[in-house]
């Protein structure tokens, strides 16, 4: 502050001894040099303060909470894809940085499965180089092979860029391997250009979804900046008071007093205090999910002073996309006058709360922002429709002991004919086969198709592995699983079957901060009734462990897992919903398996091919779905485009695929 | 879905490149450098108001600003001088307004009062202090000492500056790089 006070003095002394000199009261023998040095004097200060405005400007960033949180496709970057295909063959050394090694064991691992060849035999297969038509691939994996010969100009530029050389084989291999893992004849696949080898996607940005994660309610004040935005307008003043002076040029004088005019206007306003209230309404708060949704915000100004300048944007709730409108305005506000926003947003299954609405207040120049949020409790709440299915859930035919729909491949009471027996004592009437009596006396029994209720339990995987799509804006693997769980649930009760609901997920210890409630791990006990659907649907669509939004972290899922085991009744059937990403969502399949009940997995798709970590993970995906059929657990199939009906009425049809 | 499109807003931004076209218009009556300068400072501003980038939009208005010197240099007419220096500073205001909200709002959103506010206070102040300026000169035409010239000159830095210092010890903290293009 003193310096600055020490300026103002020399500014004053100046101002009132130039004054002075007019008036005839001094007079000081300055000549024309002193007018030049002064001058000059001016203009390196100009320069000086012009070099610093580069860079100094502030602002503070919006997010983009309009977008949803974005979700990886599976193989998000080769040592990870590697680690996967490793671990299908008992390696547990994931991120490894030896993509030869890590390649050599997915070769082993397609060609034991998918082509039936022992361990020995693919091992020898890789290293003659037999395993592919494509020689490059070969010879990167196997050192006993050559590479095919090329042209000099090919040999040159590999000599020159070693790396794209190096990338292009590993294309090659990962196209070669995934060519096995998906069984085509590799004549159709040629054709296809290869996957890139890394994503390069420009569209991708680093904004964040959320204004902020904050709960409140009522307007806090983040904090205040100068925007440095007038930063070099006093300097350019000067600079032209200095030439205008030098030149004795009046016009260009008056230029630079316009120009320290702004310079003054730039120091002479705090930013407003913002006092504003905000009401939100929308038009659903329970749509169905894909519904739109109106939402208005009226944003008023509670204070009696004018506010010259407001920016704003809402907090949509990180699980829902803006559709129609946007949800930001920039505005001048009178005293108690009131602005509306509209915007439409389209329902995503899950419960979704507004974040509070990021305010940023100006001055009147401009030169300093102030940052506030304001918050106001609106959720939205997207339950899954229970539809029922028209084609029957692809259950394990296993025997319970209630009468119900699951057709067992036990003789008995039913209305499916099985087979006609010899007649036995005490057999009821209803069941003698009449017809064979009157035409040969004999006496015969039909048996029926024994049908019997299932207990099934839908068990989720919404650990942070399942959290995939093919591309950032598409469904996850999770909500669609929610999806088809709701759906099955209902086919199922609709049959007289008991179901019950369990996730494997983010639990209490791990619930993300700030989540508004944390939970116990998701379990509704098997059971029936009107009551039983509408506690599934609330729970579909409230638990948080059945969040739109992926968890932060991992789950030990060891735990979760034990306590499940322990609550699930014998004779308990699983329909295990995961995407079967990693190699977690595969052990747990299996462990239940080996403690004797009967699980099917029902697997959205989340795989992609548009690079080659992502063909990788498609074909760890596969082995893994391959080993799960090799020990009897049927796998559903479930593709990105497809809808439950299809799949179910697909697998009644016989293909599992 | 609909993203946000991060360029500058329309308003500002059309207001800013008819302040530059007064400012070049007016600096060329007095001078022909003024208006080579200028149109090259003028084709500058408008790349950086089309891409909302901050350094065209500087370069391209300290450029026209060169020229309206220039031309107040050569030519005969104070006034026109001083419009085009108000042209000016608009056009550098409002292109850094436009390119501001455009990275806040994104160009779908409702800024048309916002900008309309801006366009009017900016304008407003260059017209007072170009009307202060301008009766003072009037006032004040003849033969002034040279060492009153001096010690004016003086003390509008000393005062510029010592308005200005009070930025350096604010002590506001924040990356100053993270939030440019």
């Amino acid at each position: 502050m003193s310096v600055r006070t020490g300026w103002l003095a020399l500014g004053l002394l100046s101002f009132f001894g130039g004054v002075a000199v007019l008036s005839g009261a001094v007079g000081l023998g300055v000549g024309r040099g002193a007018l030049v040095a002064v001058a000059c004097g001016l203009l390196i200060g100009a320069i000086a303060t012009l070099s610093r405005r580069r860079g100094s400007r502030e602002q503070t960033g919006t997010p983009d909470p309009e977008r949803t949180y974005r979700v990886p496709a599976p193989g998000s970057s080769l040592a990870d894809a590697i680690g996967q295909l490793r671990e299908t063959q008992g390696v547990y050394t994931a991120h490894s940085r030896r993509f030869v090694d890590g390649l050599r064991t997915g070769v082993v691992a397609v060609l034991t499965r998918f082509e039936g060849r022992s361990a020995e035999e693919a091992q020898g297969r890789l290293e003659a180089g037999e395993w592919t038509d494509d020689r490059r691939a070969a010879a990167l994996l196997s050192k006993s092979v050559d590479p095919p010969s090329s042209s000099l100009r090919r040999r040159l530029s590999a000599a020159v860029n070693r790396e794209t050389t190096f990338r292009n084989g590993i294309r090659r291999a990962g196209a070669s391997i995934a060519r096995i893992g998906y069984g085509d004849g590799s004549a159709a696949s040629d054709s296809n250009p290869l996957p890139k080898y890394e994503e390069t996607d420009s569209t991708r940005t680093d904004r964040d979804p959320r204004t902020t994660s904050k709960r409140l309610r009522g307007t806090e004040h983040a904090r205040e900046r100068a925007t440095e935005y007038w930063t070099g307008v006093g300097a350019v003043a000067l600079f032209a008071v200095g030439i205008g002076a030098l030149a004795e040029s009046p016009a260009v004088v008056l230029a630079g007093v316009v120009g320290v005019g702004y310079a003054g206007f730039a120091r002479a306003f705090d930013p407003p205090v913002p006092k504003i209230t905000l009401d939100r309404a929308v038009s659903n708060e329970s749509p169905e999910p894909g519904d739109e949704v109106d939402v208005t915000l009226t944003v008023t100004n509670e204070t009696d002073r004018l506010l010259p300048d407001l920016r704003l944007v809402d907090g949509v709730p990180p699980g829902l996309t803006v559709t129609d409108g946007t949800a930001r305005i920039g505005t001048a506000l009178r005293p108690n006058e009131s602005v509306a926003l509209e915007y439409t947003v389209t329902a995503r299954r899950g419960t979704h709360e507004f974040d509070p609405a990021l305010v940023l207040t100006r001055d009147p120049s401009r030169s300093s922002e102030r940052q506030v949020y304001v918050g106001e409790d609106t959720s939205i709440v997207s339950a899954p429709v229970l539809r029922p299915i028209a084609a029957p859930v692809p259950l394990r035919a296993t025997a319970a002991s209630f009468a119900g729909r699951l057709q067992t491949t036990d003789g008995g009471t039913g209305t499916a004919f099985h087979s006609v027996r010899e007649y036995r004592r005490n057999d009821p009437l209803n069941r003698i086969d009449w017809n064979r009596h009157a035409r040969t006396g004999e006496l015969a029994t039909l048996e029926f198709h024994e049908e019997r209720a299932a207990r099934v339990v839908l068990l989720l995987d919404t650990r942070i592995d399942a959290y995939l799509a093919p591309s950032p804006d598409d469904r996850h693997a999770v909500d669609r699983s929610v999806a088809a769980a709701g759906r099955t649930a209902a086919t199922l009760l609709e049959n007289g079957d008991t179901v019950g609901l369990a996730a494997i997920g983010p639990g209490r210890s791990t619930a993300e901060e700030g989540a508004s409630s944390k939970q116990e791990p998701c379990w509704l006990a098997p059971a029936a009734g009107r009551h039983h659907r509408v506690e599934f649907e609330r729970l579909l669509a409230t638990h948080s462990q059945f969040s739109a939004v992926a968890p932060k972290r991992g789950t030990q899922w060891f735990g979760q897992l034990r306590t499940l085991r322990r609550r699930f009744s014998a004779e308990t059937q699983i329909l295990f919903f995961s995407p079967l990403c990693d190699a977690g969502s595969l052990e747990i399949a299996q462990k239940l398996e080996a403690r004797g009940y009967p699980v099917t997995v029902v697997s959205p798709d989340p795989t992609t091919d548009r690079t080659t970590a992502q063909q990788l993970a498609g074909v760890a995906r596969r082995i893994r779905q391959f080993d799960l059929q090799r020990a009897g657990i049927p796998v559903v199939d479930w593709e990105a485009g497809e809808s439950i009906d299809d799949v179910f009425a697909r697998v009644d049809a016989g293909d599992m695929r | 879905m609909s993203d946000v499109t991060r360029r500058p807003t329309s308003v500002s931004r059309t207001v800013a490149f008819g302040g530059a076209m007064v400012a070049v218009l007016a600096a060329t009556v007095g001078s022909i450098y003024g208006f080579g300068i200028g149109v090259v400072g003028l084709a500058v501003l408008a790349l950086g108001l089309a891409r909302g980038n901050r350094d065209a939009i500087d370069v391209g208005s300290l450029a026209i600003f060169a020229g309206v010197v220039a031309g107040g240099l050569q030519g005969e007419s104070v006034e026109l001088t001083v419009l085009a220096t108000i042209g000016t500073v608009l056009a550098w205001d409002l292109g850094h307004d436009a390119t501001d909200l455009g990275e806040q709002l994104g160009r779908e959103a409702e800024t048309a009062r916002l900008e309309a506010v801006h366009v009017l206070s900016s304008l407003l102040i260059g017209l007072v202090a170009a009307t202060l300026g301008y009766g003072v000169y009037v006032f004040a035409a003849g033969g002034q000492p040279i060492a009153a010239v001096v010690l004016f000159v003086l003390a509008g830095a000393a005062l510029v500056v010592a308005l200005g210092s009070g930025r350096d010890s604010g002590g506001w903290t924040g990356n100053a790089n993270s939030r440019r293009r």
